[in-house]
């Protein structure tokens, strides 16, 4: 069962496409254990199809490694000195799938389309400060907006606000037939399965070494981990540290780790009893040792983090109100607030997802039994677990929640008074909203840094959720495949990079 | 008695008899709370430890005694499978002896409802049914009769069906005896061979069936132990710490093959015919 | 009626009976289709946006409409859209099935190919220690549950060994035949090996039964061979209880394995039923399920009326 692998899939490959497969083509085998669930990048949000869309979609500029602002569509940018009109250039060699150029005018009708209600684009709230898209030639965009918006610029490096062809739009064939300016071309894919990738000739961004990429979609990241061992993938992405940390185990593999921008978290809904009460939340903020769960749940595979996660706005989360564990101070707290015996409460937490969630809510369950709470667990089917989320359902919630590398972006929908996900937050305060407000038309970083260190110390001490910790991303990859950079956003648009020698 | 004595003569018998004790010891004190361990204390210092002579079999990746997690595992596998199948058959013998009795629409009404349901494979239906109830102990043990049910009911009509026709009660009706007590006296003592053997082998089915539904963490939900998920968390851990999987994997194995055994011992010793050819 | 007659005409009844229990049972599933699809951003679906999909796939009208139009399309061949895939639900059961059918004749070619001769073997050696040993792997093989094997069998192979079992990308049949036999072989063995026990089993037994029959002896006391008895006369007789077995146990395989598909990571229907069902995906499970309920009372059915055209013996409908 240990055949070279490599020669044979490409051979394969290419029987399956009937073409005649020449010596030297290079198919880079790709596995991953979720599936994109569609193909629109206007209205995807799953983290699945999101990075399938990055290699196929551009946006007008996208986040780097070190979540740096760079050149996608557009190569040049420009706010007005008010911040209130974003200019940009766009790159004249960007030409879509189909060799026609990229143009101002897909730029306004793709803006145009995410705008539109109708679309239910899912990035919409982002741009909505946007009051007029004026293209003054076919390389020039400029967005109008409605008062100073900074953070729009990183609302916009993300392949939700992806270029399409304006007669795509108009065709109505957006999301069932793929043509963007990205670095490669949709060939195949049966969903929940596979998807064959190739190179695109005609990419601005510049060459890429091999000839396609192959994915295979394998839900059981063990079956991920045994596949690169017998050579069938040559790269991979894992989320199960349990099964990640046996990559290296293997001589031939080698395992790519970068910290992500999304958290793990334990919320808690101060709209039921009595988490309304502050003294609780506190104690339960006191009560947990978020080094030991970290420890146990993910092997250690990350880092204890306050509610900032994104690099540029990190802070060392030991200042953070109760982030060493105090089970006596747990313990007073909820004598204050008349629960001197504890109380009950449920747990929620989703099947698989992410991979350690039950393994989470047992860590919580037992650490807050010390201090007198009793927590019942309810482990619901992931969509069942949304319903409840989005409903505020629950009494506390196990939750994996995605991050920005803006902290407004991040987290407007959450903890301001009119955010759309407000009731899933079930807390708010003025000064919350405020210094959201205020980071929101703040131009200057520094002042900005400081405003959202306000808002993490704030927020860490009104305990309204328990941030825990960031894990990693993790890559593996089989020796030969060389020049992946991981990005903190999970990103693998750095396979343009890679090279395979063999 | 005299069934007990011939099962206990029975190789396979003795064999079935011996492993369904030994779990079903495990298993009482397990649910009594008497395990080595509580099976629920993580401790903090000996997470995934091999097996040694604080933890006989080892500990998960909590720090959890593996042991005092299989007791109660199987205290609750059991509790489910004789819940379910005692549900199971009491359904079955009901829509069977009815539908024998009564005939016609009724009959043909509850044979083709009991159709539809042995038209998909266990697993599939279970899965539905749980899916429309929500996980939990209660849930796996109404899928599992409810997929069960099919089975007794045909094995109570068709021995039903032929008694029913069969002089000896067409005697007992002209004697004047009330339909009741022909049913009861008559009939049930004749099925209590065939129901026996099949309650015996459906406890194995259900014990995997229940295994199943855990093991896709659809029955029992943590941190209370369960078989199926214990089996289900060792996956990831397989190289790191086997343990996690191979006692729960033989404790499966073996107490469905007692189950099996004593099934296939009992069904020798109610059949003599077929005494000779599986003895 | 005869027999055949009744059985036929039953087929439509049963198949209509099972396809109103699956359309009910996946709506009474709590939560909803809407949300399953979109996961936490379908919080921010405004209404208008939320009624336009739910038009769109036909989840507006009542029950007793919706499930006259599935029954009506799925008369013409249309089983409908699957919310989950964006794909008509007879393009993935079109897609899936192969590997589903490859791994339920597998399985059973193993069962046959293993059980078959160990019967018979044993069969001839009653009471002997090779009958005894070959009962106790038997027994042992119809105890070990498909999922419990499987993964021993990663263990033992991968982590004992240190050959590596191969999972990932599947491989089909007709692209490379030996890579796609080495991905095959471990799942179809987990299966096949209850399956297995089970014809060992009922294979032994049933050669006891017509060893022991008198024109069986006859033959014997006539003066042919041992060999000859068995193969020529017993063995034949033999294999109908063999056949209606495995008929009934292939028939359940073509419904997919669920743990052992997700184990070895195959893309086989049983994989995309759990998916269906726990992603509420009405059309893709009611059109899944009722292909695999189909296919199994087919297999049913041409098993019994098999067995009713090769043991005539056998009386039918005097009830």
């Amino acid at each position: 069962m240990t055949f070279s692998r490599p020669l044979a899939s490409a051979l394969a490959l290419g029987l399956a496409a009937g073409i005649a497969a020449p010596a030297a083509a290079q198919t880079l085998n790709v596995a991953w254990s979720q599936d994109a669930t569609g193909l629109d990048p206007h209205t995807q949000t799953a983290f699945a199809s999101i990075r399938l869309l990055e290699l196929l979609y551009e946006p007008l500029v996208r986040l780097g490694p070190n979540l740096e602002i760079q050149p996608a569509v557009a190569e040049s940018w420009e706010f007005s000195e008010d911040a209130t009109t974003l200019t940009f250039n766009l790159d004249p060699d960007a030409t879509f799938h189909d060799g026609s150029p990229v143009t101002a005018a897909d730029v306004k009708a793709s803006f145009e389309r995410i705008l539109d209600e109708a679309t239910g684009a899912s990035a919409r709230a982002n741009y909505t400060s946007i009051t007029a898209i004026e293209t003054p030639d076919d390389q020039t965009v400029v967005f109008q907006l409605d008062g100073p918006n900074v953070p729009i610029l990183n609302g916009m490096a993300s392949i939700n606000a992806a270029i399409v062809p304006a007669s795509a739009i108009e065709a109505g064939t957006v999301g069932t037939e793929v043509m963007g300016s990205g670095p490669f071309t949709l060939d195949a894919r049966t969903p929940n399965a596979n998807a064959s990738l190739t190179a695109f000739d005609g990419w601005h961004g510049g060459d890429i070494a091999y000839d396609g990429i192959e994915v295979s979609v394998l839900p059981d990241e063990t079956a991920i981990l045994a596949s690169l061992r017998a050579g069938q993938a040559d790269f991979a992405l894992l989320s199960d540290p349990l099964v990640a940390t046996l990559v290296p185990r293997e001589d031939s593999l080698q395992l790519n780790t970068a910290p992500t921008l999304s958290y793990h978290v334990l919320q808690l809904n101060a709209s039921r009893d009595p988490m309304g009460e502050l003294a609780v939340r506190q104690a339960i903020s006191c009560a947990l040792d978020r080094q030991d769960i970290l420890d146990a749940a993910l092997l250690g595979e990350g880092e204890v983090t306050g509610p900032l996660t994104s690099p540029a706005y990190r802070n060392d989360p030991s200042t953070l109100f109760c982030y060493e564990q105090d089970q006596d101070r747990a313990r007073e707290l909820l004598a204050e607030a008349g629960y001197e015996d504890g109380f009950s409460a449920t747990i929620m937490a989703a099947n698989g997802e992410p991979p350690t969630a039950a393994a989470e809510a047992q860590l919580i369950q037992s650490q807050l039994a010390e201090v007198g709470i009793d927590l019942t667990i309810e482990m619901q089917e992931m969509n069942v677990y949304i319903d409840s989320w989005l409903a505020g359902d629950f009494d506390m919630a196990v939750a994996l929640n995605g991050g920005r590398a803006d902290p407004y972006t991040m987290y407007n929908r959450y903890w301001t008074e009119d955010g759309n996900l407000q009731g899933v937050a079930n807390y708010i305060d003025d000064t919350l909203d405020n210094l959201m407000q205020e980071g929101r038309v703040e131009t200057d970083e520094a002042v900005r840094k400081e405003i959202f260190a306000e808002f993490e110390r704030h927020l860490a001490e009104m305990a309204p959720w328990v941030w825990l910790y960031t894990g990693y991303t993790y890559t593996a990859q089989r020796e030969g495949v060389d020049g992946f950079e991981a990005t903190p956003t999970g990103s693998l648009f750095g396979l343009v990079d890679v090279t395979l020698s063999e | 008695m005299a069934v007990l004595r011939a099962l206990l003569r029975h190789t396979s018998g003795q064999i079935g008899v011996v492993v369904i004790a030994v779990f079903a010891v495990a298993a009482v004190l397990g649910l009594l709370g008497l395990t080595p361990h509580d099976p629920l204390a993580q401790d903090r210092l000996a997470r995934l430890q091999g097996p040694g002579a604080t933890y006989w079999m080892g500990t998960d990746l909590f720090g959890r005694d593996i042991l005092s997690r299989l007791m109660v595992g199987i205290g609750q596998s059991f509790a489910v499978a004789l819940l379910s199948v005692g549900l199971a058959a009491g359904a079955g013998t009901v829509l069977g002896l009815t539908a024998a009795w009564f005939g016609k629409l009724w009959d043909g009404a509850v044979m083709r409802a009991m159709d539809v349901l042995l038209a998909f494979p266990a697993i599939l239906l279970a899965l539905l049914i749980v899916a429309i109830l929500g996980p939990g102990l209660v849930t796996s043990v109404v899928a599992i009769a409810i997929v069960y049910t099919p089975i007794f009911t045909r094995v109570v009509r068709g021995p039903a069906l032929s008694l029913k026709t069969r002089s000896f009660v067409d005697a007992a009706r002209t004697f004047g005896s009330s339909r009741r007590y022909i049913l009861i006296r008559h009939l049930l003592t004749n099925l209590v061979a065939p129901l026996t053997v099949q309650i015996t082998l459906a406890l194995a089915w259900a014990l995997l069936t229940e295994a199943a539904l855990s093991f896709l963490g659809l029955g029992t939900q943590p941190p209370s132990p369960s078989l199926g998920l214990m089996l289900s968390d060792s996956r990831n851990l397989m190289e790191t710490a086997p343990w996690m999987l191979i006692f729960p994997a033989l404790v499966i194995m073996l107490s469905v093959l007692g189950f099996n055994l004593l099934g296939d011992a009992l069904r020798d010793v109610f059949d003599p015919r077929t005494r000779r050819a599986l003895a | 009626m005869s027999y055949v007659l009744r059985r036929l005409l039953m087929f439509p009844v049963v198949m209509l009976g099972v396809s109103v229990f699956v359309f009910v049972a996946i709506r009474l599933v709590p939560g909803d289709a809407i949300t399953a699809m979109l996961g936490t951003e379908s919080g921010l679906l405004t209404p208008a946006q939320r009624e336009s999909l739910t038009a769109y796939f036909g989840l507006d009208q009542n029950w007793a409409v919706q499930y006259w139009r599935w029954l009506t399309g799925l008369l013409q061949g249309d089983l409908g859209l699957s919310v989950t895939y964006g794909q008509p639900v007879s393009r993935i059961i079109i897609d899936r099935f192969p590997l589903t059918l490859e791994l339920a004749l597998l399985s059973m070619v193993i069962a046959l190919m293993i059980g078959l001769p160990a019967g018979v073997f044993a069969a001839t050696r009653v009471e002997r220690p090779s009958d005894l040993i070959v009962r106790v792997f038997a027994m042992i093989g119809q105890s070990t549950p498909n999922f419990v094997l499987a993964l021993l069998a990663i263990y033992i192979l991968s982590v004992v060994f240190g050959i590596l079992p191969t999972m990932g990308r599947f491989v089909p049949l007709t692209e490379d035949p030996l890579g796609n036999l080495a991905q095959m072989i471990l799942p179809a063995i987990a299966l096949g090996t209850a399956f297995a026990a089970a014809v060992t089993r009922i294979s032994r037994a049933a050669m006891l039964d017509i060893l022991g029959e008198d024109y069986v002896r006859t033959a014997r006391s006539k003066g042919f061979s041992q060999r000859y008895v068995i193969w020529r006369h017993a063995l034949p007789n033999a294999l109908i209880p063999v056949i209606t077995l495995s008929g009934v146990e292939f028939g359940y395989l073509l419904g997919g394995a669920v743990i052992v598909e997700q184990i070895f990571a195959l893309p086989g229907l049983g994989r995309v039923v759990l998916d269906a069902i726990l992603q509420r995906d009405y059309a893709l499970v009611q059109g899944v399920v009722l292909f695999i309920a189909f296919n199994f009372l087919l297999v049913n059915l041409l098993v019994d009326l098999a067995y009713a055209a090769l043991d005539p013996r056998i009386r039918y409908g005097a009830s």
